[in-house]
């Protein structure tokens, strides 16, 4: 059947998901709250697992987040590299990850937890590029010294750095488990099968 | 001129971006006054004082950081190179986003064949200032509903689920106003539902009798002696609720079990109702009877028919069966521009029960032409 739908839906979804990187994301980016990248994270999870719950295309969730990074850009958001990578990299795990799971439960927990986990990976990277390697590998030095003088010598930053990563993975996977819920009561609502 | 400028400018990040504290130097002069000539404006608002401090700080820190684990100099230098780096990365950002805006990218999205691209990042701009709309409305429910703080924390997934669904309705919404106008950019190339013959679309509002005029017509053209095959899905009430579907084979009278309601959760095919593959078998029964000179009827062509499911497989069988002299389909008025993108027929006629009244039947009759 000809169906523009998975086209308007992405249309739509990423309007939302753009729209609200470009209200919410600003005023917790200029506003400094806390975990801001995970908050933003989990809602753009809720848009695409939806969307690819209700029309499971492959190349929906990329689609979506070309228009989310379009409207940021063009609208309220403005330029923030950092925003911008994080929705493309979310795009592209989420829709990696349904289309390799046949777009199940476990696609949006694998998306979500990839998606989220690449928000500190991100910021390393951000600093790689900025300060360069030595920079980095500076910080890392200076994160020894100052746990060794408060008595935490054997706590390795790297050790850190990767359990941060895997919290944040496994709020990710959470996220996606809890937008695949709340993607099925809108599946229903539309009249969709859950 | 500019186009030299812009080369340049493109230059200077790459050079930025290097190690050589000198080349960095060098490129950071050529990007300030190659965004200074393209856009001064620009280069202001990207330079304003407390982005320039944020990036004075970050140099410090960083500067600080190197000097602490390498030494002073090299400290010095890494932190001048973050500095370089920031202004250079975010002058070049300025300029280009104040260049390209939505219009040239929409034209450009055309120009190098990627329509749909287009159509749907103008779709995405049009849908603003609904789906702003629609969350003003959620929001201000949520509000109202909530009694204190907590309660509307407790309620701000369903905001989210609400919000999706309003989403999820424009969408359907755009994608069938597309299909009304004959838009069909956007269309995924998938088989459309051929009819070679004049197919009427019966529609009009919910208990507004179109089971009954469809009903009727068969009636009617069985006494003209016009066979037909398909099916009607009838209603069951209690107390005025309709708690239920049965399916009517419209040539043997014989009924069976459709649809039954039952707690949300646990509908399917995202209904409130169960289904029973009893009342499907007798839907493929009742099309299967389709012969030469028939008329289809299909009563109804829902939601779950139009994603090629339920009684779908069934009907496609029928309608290709060669030298029917007709077809009648019942759809709510929602889905009619749904069902219509979906069909690929010459000759359409949609009747509207609600405006047509008792003489349902007989219009529907009219719209067929059959001649005998």
């Amino acid at each position: 059947m000809r169906d523009a739908r998975a086209w308007t839906y992405a249309a739509l979804f990423g309007a939302l998901w753009g729209a609200l990187e470009a209200t919410v994301g600003t005023a917790v980016y200029l506003g400094k709250m806390p975990l801001r990248g995970t908050v933003m994270g989990v809602l753009g999870l809720l848009c695409l697992v939806c969307l690819r719950r209700l029309q499971p295309r492959p190349g929906v969730c990329l689609l979506a987040g070309v228009v989310a990074i379009f409207l940021k850009v063009f609208t309220l958001g403005g330029f923030f590299p950092g925003p911008l990578i994080g929705i493309a990299v979310e795009a592209i795990a989420v829709e990696v990850a349904m289309t390799a799971t046949g777009g199940r439960a476990i696609g949006a927990a694998i998306g979500g937890a990839v998606a989220l986990a690449t928000n500190p990976l991100q910021k390393l990277g951000m600093m790689w590029l900025v300060a360069g390697s030595e920079a980095v590998e500076s910080y890392l030095k200076v994160g020894e010294d100052v746990a060794a003088a408060v008595g935490l010598g054997g706590i390795r930053p790297l050790a850190v750095f990767a359990v941060v990563v895997a919290a944040t993975a496994l709020v990710g996977a959470a996220g996606g488990l809890w937008a695949w819920r709340v993607a099925g009561r809108v599946a229903r609502r539309m009249g969709a099968r859950p | 001129m500019r186009r030299f400028a812009g080369l340049l400018l493109f230059a200077a990040v790459a050079a930025v971006l290097t190690g050589d504290p000198r080349l960095a130097a060098g490129a950071a002069v050529v990007a300030l006054a190659s965004a200074w000539f393209l856009d001064p404006p620009a280069v202001r608002a990207a330079l304003r004082v407390g982005v320039a401090l944020a990036f004075l700080f970050a140099a410090a820190v960083t500067a600080a950081v190197v000097a602490w684990a390498v030494g002073p100099g090299r400290g010095l230098e890494v932190g001048g190179m973050v500095l370089l780096r920031l202004l250079v990365l975010t002058v070049a950002a300025a300029v280009l986003v104040r260049a390209v805006d939505a219009e040239s990218l929409l034209r450009a999205t055309e120009r190098v064949g990627m329509e749909r691209l287009g159509l749907v990042l103008g779709l995405s701009l049009n849908a603003l200032p609904r789906i702003a709309e629609a969350s003003g409305e959620v929001w201000a429910a949520h509000s109202l509903r909530g009694r204190g703080l907590i309660d509307r924390l407790g309620r701000l997934p369903g905001l989210g689920e609400v919000l999706l669904a309003h989403t999820a309705r424009i969408a359907e919404e755009a994608a069938a106003a597309a299909s009304l106008r004959g838009h069909s950019a956007l269309t995924w190339p998938h088989a459309p539902l051929s009819v070679a013959v004049r197919t009427v679309v019966v529609t009009g509002p919910p208990d507004g009798g179109k089971s009954v005029a469809v009903s009727c017509l068969a009636a009617r053209l069985d006494e003209g002696g016009v066979p037909v095959a398909g099916f009607v899905q009838l209603g069951n009430r209690e107390g005025g609720r309709k708690m239920g579907f049965r399916i009517r084979d419209l040539r043997t009278g014989e009924e069976a079990v459709l649809a039954e309601k039952v707690e949300r959760e646990k509908g399917e095919f995202g209904t409130r109702f169960r289904f029973d593959e009893a009342g499907f078998r007798l839907g493929r029964t009742a099309l299967a009877r389709c012969e030469s000179g028939c008329v289809v009827i299909v009563d109804e062509v829902g939601p779950v028919e139009l994603r090629g499911a339920g009684h779908m497989p069934a009907i496609r069988r029928a309608l290709a069966v060669p030298g029917i002299t007709g077809v009648v389909m019942v759809v709510r008025r929602a889905l009619v521009p749904s069902l219509l993108a979906a069909l690929d027929a010459s000759d359409a006629v949609v009747v509207d029960v609600g405006e047509a009244g008792d003489a349902a039947a007989a219009t529907i009759a009219e719209a067929l032409a059959i001649k005998r």
